[in-house]
């Protein structure tokens, strides 16, 4: 059962910093609740006060801004999946999207709420360290960006001091000859393993200029491997092709990956290879 | 889920085995361990553990308990704990094992850990880590301790 608390409605960026800065750990921001309140209801977490920033203006919006898309936490993963912005720009995101979770949780949970949560078997974290996405945290006084690949420290917990909110994620929009791709595998909704990759091709497309990878949801906390980007980067696709076994079995080995009942260290570190070689074709595939 | 750690401790046997015995020393190497009390030597104690992944907190009052006590060599404990506040429940069972090697000392300990209730929710994994986390940190303070002023 829900027990009670207080619900805070501030109106702008500031009020949130502020309310979270006077009640410390006693207060929780509310973005969309899918997994908080969950949480609550079970009695995993107890706050006194829920701060809902639902109210403040401008968090909602997807748009191109400076050649980057800059989206708002507070758009909804259903949002998100309907953004022209993001099925012109980055249509990939918007297959992540259609894919998380379930209907109910995409209509009302938020993007900032899921990255905040840090719940480890999220998918969109993985998938903007691959893009090089910044996290834009704000307080009364100030805003800093945060590259993605530094905002999540452990399992549920992220760089965010204790008066930030995480107001926007600004992605830049892919080059051309460029393909990103997102895949996951798990039972149902809840994702053991998810492997992204971002890729720009040069020389006449047929080496691979830039190459991000990201592994999440088999650890604690999605993880870029820079270690794996090294073995493609440069190569022609021919000799990236061929690296591929030994970029996946280093992505799985960063991954960090953690047996339980979904599958083995050594089986999801498997399966990160193979994500990672489809995605790899996958990316390829687009440019 | 079990967990098996042996720590490599450049100190001899008696003075491992009097730290063990050392509740207040002892209990300072477990992290998030305090309020430690003796009641009965020897045989009975208890403290509360207080442990957090993320947002989630669990405080177990603990009871711990000795089964087996070979004197310089072994220790049979149970601890079992508590947090009514979450609706979960903690059971451990130890078995640490000391042995001498060219003039070190091989403390081993073998941990059973099962928890039980909502806590479980977090799921397997992450639980796991955390209790890994927890042995290890355990495992380097108590080596630092007892070489540290050996």
């Amino acid at each position: 059962m829900l027990r009670r608390f207080r619900l805070e409605e501030p109106e702008s960026v500031r009020e949130v910093s502020e309310l979270l800065g006077r009640f410390g750990e006693s207060a929780k921001v509310y973005a969309g609740g899918t997994e908080l309140l969950l949480a609550m209801k079970e009695g995993l977490v107890q706050y006194e006060r829920l701060i809902n920033i639902k109210r403040v203006s401008g968090l909602d919006e997807v748009k191109l801004e400076n050649g980057a898309i800059k989206i708002g936490a507070l758009c909804t993963h259903h949002q998100l999946e309907l953004s022209p912005v993001l099925r012109q720009n980055l249509p990939a995101l918007v297959k992540l999207e259609e894919n998380v979770a379930n209907v109910r949780v995409r209509q009302v949970g938020t993007l900032g709420g899921n990255l905040c949560f840090a719940e480890p078997h999220a998918d969109p974290g993985t998938f903007l360290m691959a893009v090089g996405a910044t996290l834009i945290a704000e307080k009364s006084a100030s805003k800093r960006e945060i590259a993605a690949e530094r905002f999540f420290v452990d399992a549920y917990e992220t760089c965010l001091e204790a008066d930030e909110v995480l107001t926007g994620i600004k992605v830049p929009v892919p080059a051309p000859r460029s393909g990103v791709a997102y895949l996951k595998f798990g039972y149902l909704e809840r994702p053991s393993v998810g492997v992204a990759v971002a890729l720009t091709l040069n020389g006449g497309g047929k080496s691979v200029g830039d190459i991000k990878i990201a592994v999440g949801c088999a650890g604690p906390a999605p993880k870029r491997v820079e270690e794996a980007e090294a073995l493609l980067k440069g190569k022609s696709t021919d000799e990236a092709t061929q690296n591929l076994p030994k970029a996946g079995s280093v992505a799985g080995a960063a991954a960090q990956a953690i047996s339980d009942l979904h599958g083995s260290q050594e089986y999801k570190e498997h399966i990160v290879g193979v994500l990672l070689k489809r995605a790899f074709q996958s990316a390829l595939s687009q440019c | 889920m079990e967990f098996q750690k042996e720590i490599e401790i450049h100190a001899p046997k008696e003075k491992v085995w009097n730290f063990i015995w050392d509740v207040d020393q002892f209990i300072a190497c477990v992290p998030g361990c305090k309020e430690a009390k003796t009641l009965e030597e020897g045989k009975r104690y208890s403290a509360t553990m207080v442990e957090k992944v993320g947002p989630f907190r669990v405080e177990f009052p603990t009871t711990i308990e000795v089964l087996e006590r070979e004197d310089l060599t072994r220790i049979k404990a149970q601890a079992s704990g508590a947090d009514n506040k979450v609706g979960s429940r903690m059971k451990i069972g130890l078995d640490v094992h000391l042995r001498e090697q060219d003039n070190k000392t091989m403390l081993s300990f073998v941990a059973s850990v099962d928890i039980l209730g909502k806590l479980a929710a977090l799921g397997h994994g992450i639980i796991k880590r955390k209790a890994d986390q927890v042995l290890d940190e355990f495992a380097q303070s108590v080596k630092k301790r007892l070489e540290g002023d050996s």
